[in-house]
């Protein structure tokens, strides 16, 4: 009796073990698309235009992977998710990855079975004050009225920082950003806080932008960066170094302009990356060329980042923590080899 | 004799004619009055002009980028323009819209022919046509069963989406509600119970809560692997929601038949079923049709809640448009204004509508 239990038991974690591994990336190149999930609307990251073309941050991610499995950056599925429906959506196979500006955190990671593939954007939570205050560091702020959406771990973080610094504050909580900037302007409060993407899109949206500051101290860490299921480390193995592809392109002076040049005649690790060298793509059973289509069609990380926050876009991010490692950020990718 | 002759008829006098007099009598009659009509005339002298200013004079309307609005005292329509492919129709593609428009204009056809064709039509076509509407329009607007592009709901959105996600709804939810009302009625305690189960569970439960269970955790039931479009679920639970209602509608207009009518049909010799369709629910449906109206402008209205769940109906394409950061300049007030307007006045219109066929259908003896 114990033995057929125990071989039920076998068979059991045996077929599920399959069931979990027959794959996500089989799935996407039987399919011919990736479907990935995305924000419904946040300036930068994932945005829809007029024409109901996506475009951002986030969107680059999904359109990389796209590129890397299918050769085709455009063969993407975006499906729309709110904050509360993303884990679900992942979890049930709807959407093959998640790359909705979702803070990495230890118990998304090891609870809710899901993994995260890297980070594609470093966010904090940062103070935007009016530039009539005078304020030139956050913990000028005692007293301040601070205005804040509700529900969101910017309240928490809040609050930790201003009992860590025994200063004292008030805070204003509003329902949605479009209200918690109004509140800034019309005056009801000093200070507005929120993650730092964020504030430059609010900030944009002031009657006058140049009146308003974002404070240099950054209080909370938030990581940012695509989500895959666990237990497909394929598919897993594809997010993750798509996402490298792009950073490592930066690294080793690859644009999208360059990335003809660099396959035919680069040096050996630009060749490498470019797939005309080496056997990076079978390895992860994706096309040899994976490096040079994500680079081509998408461009490396640091076109991606000006086109949609940085200097090529209304929000003017500057790369701070997003720069490269030699260039004063934490922007990192293994070498492909 | 002397001939009676009436004398030629005088006018008023002149202190109890024309405007002048009318706005002593109404406006001006006591001092309280000529205070609030002062205050009244101030309030809207302060308020309207700016207000027309800001909605028509100043107005941007010509462009299509956010830099086109360069007059800052008026209201910026260059973005309603911009984005109204997207809040009509979504980002289903540009050459396919003719079948979204394909449907509507079947909707309205059949509304109008309703009104139109006489009885024995009307119940030949009309109505089986409307049943069929939704499963219609679904294969137009897929597109893959019958040898069209295939359009995926997530290029499904924007006004119309709300428009026939809501008729879908209730054209499947009428047939629904209407077993569902006689379930309740029914003698037999296991159909009368279940019944009453389901019409009190989508009536008690919050529309929004049914949304957050269609979308987050019914997906998790389903085995892995087997995904039902979330557009579907939607319309599951929408119809569902109106079935709970539309049930207790019907319920009274089922009481409100006499019970002579039910004894007539039943010395007839007609059976049940002859006696619900053919003499009960022709008189329900006539005693019921405002509050069906009703109903359905309420759930109209409540499709606009598919905006927390992530599906690109009119609002959350506003939403949408007003994070998009080449529209960061703080267009909400024209946004959430024009979503207004055009919802006043596909509600309004609906109500007229109802009122015509409340008096159409009425042979009551009120009077």
């Amino acid at each position: 009796m114990k033995r057929v239990t125990s071989v039920i038991a076998t068979s059991l974690a045996i077929g599920l073990s399959f069931g979990a591994q027959a794959g996500t990336l089989e799935d996407v190149q039987k399919r011919g698309n990736v479907s990935c999930g995305v924000s419904t609307g946040l300036a930068g990251f994932s945005q829809k235009d007029e024409h109901g073309t996506w475009s951002g941050l986030d969107v680059d991610v999904c359109r990389a992977v796209a590129a890397a499995v299918l050769g085709d950056a455009s063969k993407v599925q975006y499906k729309p998710l709110t904050a509360k429906e993303r884990f679900t959506a992942l979890q049930s196979g709807e959407i093959d990855i998640l790359s909705r500006n979702t803070t990495w955190t230890h118990t998304r990671d090891t609870s809710l079975g899901l993994n995260f593939a890297g980070v594609n954007y470093y966010d904090g939570q940062g103070f935007m004050v009016s530039k009539d205050l005078g304020v030139k560091s956050a913990l000028e702020l005692d007293g301040a009225a601070v205005c804040i959406q509700a529900g969101t771990t910017s309240e928490l973080n809040l609050a930790d920082y201003f009992r860590a610094n025994g200063i004292t504050y008030k805070a204003i909580t509003f329902d949605t950003s479009d209200q918690t900037r109004g509140g800034f302007e019309s005056g009801r409060c000093d200070v507005l806080t929120s993650d730092q993407s964020q504030l430059y899109a609010l900030r944009i949206g002031l009657k006058d932008p140049a009146s308003a500051m974002v404070l240099p101290e950054v209080i909370s860490k938030e990581p940012l960066g695509p989500v895959v299921s666990q237990g497909d480390d394929a598919w897993f193995n594809v997010v993750r170094w798509s996402l490298m592809a792009m950073v490592e392109a930066e690294f080793l002076g690859i644009d999208s302009a360059s990335a003809d040049k660099a396959k035919a005649e680069g040096n050996p690790s630009q060749k490498r990356l470019m797939g005309s060298e080496g056997d990076s793509g079978s390895k992860m059973g994706i096309p040899a060329e994976w490096g040079y289509n994500i680079v081509k069609q998408v461009g490396n990380y640091a076109e991606s980042f000006e086109r949609n926050v940085g200097t090529g876009s209304p929000l003017k991010i500057s790369r701070g923590l997003n720069a490269q490692w030699n260039k004063g950020g934490i922007m990192y990718s293994s070498p492909v080899r | 004799m002397k001939e009676f002759k009436p004398l030629p008829a005088q006018p008023a006098p002149n202190d109890t004619i024309g405007p002048i007099h009318w706005m002593k009598e109404n406006l001006f009659s006591s001092p309280v009055n000529t205070i609030v009509t002062l205050a009244i005339i101030a309030f809207f002298a302060t308020v309207i002009p700016p207000l027309v200013d800001w909605l028509f004079i100043s107005a941007n309307w010509v462009g299509n980028t956010q830099s086109a609005c360069t007059n800052e005292n008026g209201a910026c329509w260059v973005f309603v323009i911009a984005w109204s492919k997207q809040f009509f129709y979504g980002s289903y593609p540009v050459e396919e819209i003719w079948r979204v428009n394909l449907c509507l204009i079947g909707l309205v056809a059949i509304i109008i022919a309703s009104f139109k064709l006489n009885k024995d039509l009307r119940n030949k076509i009309a109505i089986p046509l409307f049943l069929l509407l939704p499963f219609i329009s679904i294969l137009f607007l897929d597109g893959s069963w019958i040898g069209l592009e295939y359009v995926s709901t997530d290029y499904w959105g924007g006004f119309t989406l709300n428009v026939l996600l809501a008729a879908a709804s209730i054209i499947v939810a009428f047939p629904l509600s209407f077993l569902w009302a006689l379930g309740r009625r029914s003698d037999m305690p296991f159909i009368r119970s279940v019944s009453i189960v389901l019409i009190e569970f989508f009536r008690g439960v919050p529309v929004l809560a049914l949304f957050f269970m269609g979308s987050v955790m019914l997906p998790l039931f389903f085995p892995e692997g087997t995904n039902v479009d979330k557009l579907v679920r939607v319309w599951i639970v929408l119809t569902l929601f109106m079935s709970g209602y539309m049930a207790e509608v019907f319920r009274g207009g089922f009481q409100a038949v006499p019970k002579g009518q039910y004894e007539a049909a039943d010395s007839l010799g007609l059976n049940f079923w002859q006696k619900t369709l053919l003499i009960i629910l022709p008189q329900v449906i006539k005693i019921s049709m405002p509050n069906i109206l009703a109903t359905f402008v309420m759930l109209f209205k409540n499709t606009t809640f598919l905006l927390i769940i992530g599906i690109f109906e009119m609002l959350s394409t506003t939403q949408t448009a007003l994070t998009n950061s080449n529209w960061l300049g703080g267009h909400s007030t024209e946004g959430y204004l024009f979503v207004a307007v055009v919802f006043w006045i596909c509600c309004f219109s609906m109500s007229m509508i109802s009122n015509s066929i409340e008096r159409k259908l009425d042979t009551s003896h009120k009077n």
